[in-house]
């Protein structure tokens, strides 16, 4: 490793050049919709090219009058940070227990979790619209919290479970001679050594809830409950027509949460996605 | 403090049996060790004993109760690991508290004892550090630290020094004793190191394939083996042992012929260890080969020798220097010269009046 990184056949500014251009590919839709989103929406439909677009915050003051944002926003936030809640409530216990503890199936009860991640989401979604509905809970914000928790759950074992499986269990046999009951241990040994596990499988359960679009369609049907993403899909710019620049300030909108919190794990991100596959 | 007691203690997994029938009588404030190589149910053993583990079969006894239904938690028993098991996300401060904390002492009690632990083992400077920043040394001593803290009944040692460099294992391993001997609580120690073992222990219990091979004190263990496992183990280089026939009084083998008790004969092996051998220019002598190694360390000189098939190594003077393949005659100590049955490896001891020549 050591010695690749400073052979002399590494060019640097061929190396800077294809990160450049690559970053400048990932870059360019964002800073194009940002500054469409900025400026006033007679520059965006005109034909010839503007290279200095003025500043304008026309979309901004549409969206704050015409579009219930703040109330989407809201239900975003209540409906994905309840579900990772739920996640983390359920995910944690069942991660220990399927590391640490012995018992038949174990390692099949495992799998079920893991395996209810690689169904299609439309195939159950007429059961699920029914079951609601029966409940009581269509367009509803705890539904779609019940949802996400239940669509990331697995994710979230499995994850933290990978986690675990890196804590030494000689950790567990010295706070067990110390005094520690089970659920001490838990507490305060092996819920702060798996700490980053358990903060990435949040953010990643997160962006998943964040963008979650098919259920979200069918349970809502009003701003009661529409997150962001929905909202977004629906957003046209409102009566007058498609307007575009609004329609680009609100996906920056709902863009920026997932970046906050991307950056905030990115060092953990690629761990916490190969899942314990590659133990180094 | 303890006096600690495996009754018929049996440990199995699955088919696999990683301890039989195992009795062992350790006394309150004993420092035992477990000594043999990896697999060899010393671990397991001592884990019986921490309550990590639970005997298919028999009894653990500690002071004098039964213990085999209690929960490790519960057993007043504190436990070093080898790879020190420190919190790592707890400051060492905090890691020396967690026993206290666990058992409900008091907290005005707490910070007098944690330093007091810490001083025992000079770390009293780092009690802000987490482990992640200390030495592997300061790490071993601070796992040492937290098992003193609270002054159990037994302490539990599993391999601690063997993560750490030659240097270091040594200035530990006297750290250890000392520490044991002032607070005079009942140690057993696991380890593979038979030099750990030979410094540490009162008694050493050798054990191979979940079988102990030998119980007693370092010297007994070292001038009186019991089988051919266990003199080969004991001891750095180990004695040579050399397969051979007796009959009539005589001991032969390729390249060596020597005097055996009478009453010993069939297929028998010979040991003696190297710094029982000494080289002879002239006169009699029980081993001739020629030089196959020379290995100076400063203090003393290893000759290696082949004779037939074996090689057999000999203590020589310091400053002695041979050519390879040079011929060179061997006389053993006549007063430490072992026989063992080939077939079991069992001591063959001479009988009462043993004809010495």
């Amino acid at each position: 490793m050591e010695k690749r990184r400073k052979s002399k056949g590494d060019n640097l500014v061929l190396r800077y050049l294809v990160l450049g251009s690559w970053a400048l590919f990932c870059l360019v839709p964002i800073l194009w919709f940002l500054s469409i989103g900025f400026r006033p929406r007679t520059e965006i439909i005109t034909p010839e090219p503007i290279y200095w677009p003025t500043f304008s915050l026309d979309a901004w003051r549409l969206l704050l009058a015409d579009w219930p944002i703040f109330d989407y926003l809201r239900n975003s936030v209540v409906a994905v940070t309840g579900s990772v809640v739920i996640d983390l409530i359920l995910g944690i216990p069942a991660a220990y227990s399927l590391t640490r503890y012995e018992y038949r199936g174990r390692d099949d009860i495992g799998f079920y979790i893991l395996s209810t991640r690689m169904m299609a989401p439309a195939i159950v979604a007429i059961p699920i619209f029914f079951l609601f509905r029966n409940m009581g809970l269509l367009d509803s914000v705890w539904a779609l919290m019940l949802i996400y928790a239940a669509v990331n759950l697995s994710i979230v074992v499995w994850i933290i479970r990978s986690y675990m499986l890196d804590i030494p269990k000689e950790l567990e046999d010295a706070a067990r001679t110390d005094g520690a009951g089970d659920l001490r241990i838990l507490w305060e040994i092996i819920i702060p050594a798996c700490l980053p596990g358990i903060i990435t499988a949040s953010v990643i359960a997160a962006i998943f809830a964040i963008n979650e679009f098919l259920f979200t369609l069918l349970i809502a049907s009003t701003k009661s409950a529409y997150t962001m993403s929905v909202a977004l899909a629906n957003f046209t710019g409102g009566s007058d027509g498609v307007i575009y620049n609004a329609i680009a300030l609100v996906s920056f909108l709902a863009f920026l949460p997932i970046l906050v919190l991307i950056v905030l794990i990115q060092k953990h991100l690629s761990r916490g996605l190969t899942m314990g596959a590659v133990k180094g | 403090m303890a006096r600690i007691e495996l009754r018929n203690v049996v440990k199995r997994y699955g088919s696999f049996t990683g301890v039989r029938r195992m009795d062992l009588d350790i006394a309150d404030e004993e420092f035992l060790v477990l000594l043999g190589p990896s697999g060899c149910g010393k671990t397991t053993t001592m884990r019986m004993i921490a309550g990590l583990e639970e005997p298919s079969e028999g009894e653990v006894v500690i002071g004098g109760e039964v213990v085999n239904e209690v929960d490790a938690r519960d057993r007043d028993v504190a436990m070093v690991f080898q790879g020190y098991a420190l919190y790592p996300n707890m400051s060492i401060y905090e890691n020396i508290r967690f026993p206290l904390r666990m058992r409900g002492i008091g907290k005005s009690d707490q910070d007098a004892l944690i330093r007091r632990a810490a001083e025992m083992v000079e770390l009293g400077d780092f009690l802000d550090r987490k482990p992640g920043a200390l030495s592997g040394g300061q790490r071993q001593r601070a796992a040492l630290a937290r098992a003193v803290v609270r002054q159990p009944q037994v302490f539990l040692m599993d391999e601690p020094l063997s993560n750490l460099d030659a240097k270091l294992r040594s200035s530990m391993r006297v750290q250890i004793k000392h520490l044991q001997r002032q607070l005079r609580i009942t140690t057993v120690y696991v380890t593979h190191d038979q030099i750990e073992a030979m410094t540490l222990a009162d008694r050493i219990v050798i054990m191979e394939k979940g079988v102990i091979r030998q119980i007693g004190t370092p010297d007994e263990i070292y001038s009186d083996p019991a089988d051919t496992f266990v003199a080969g183990f004991i001891g750095a280089p180990p004695m040579n042992l050399v397969e051979g026939k007796a009959e009539n009084g005589r001991f032969t083998a390729p390249g060596l012929v020597a005097a055996c008790p009478p009453d010993i004969s069939g297929r028998i092996t010979l040991g003696v260890r190297p710094e029982d051998c000494r080289v002879v220019t002239d006169g009699p002598a029980e081993l001739a080969g020629a030089v196959y190694g020379v290995e100076p360390t400063g203090e003393t000189t290893y000759l290696t020798l082949r004779t037939g098939e074996t090689l057999f190594e000999v203590k020589a003077a310091r400053d002695a220097r041979f050519d390879l393949g040079a011929p060179v005659k061997i006389c053993f100590d006549p007063e430490r010269i072992y026989f063992f049955d080939t077939e079991t490896g069992v001591r063959l001891r001479a009988q009462p009046q043993r004809s010495a020549a």
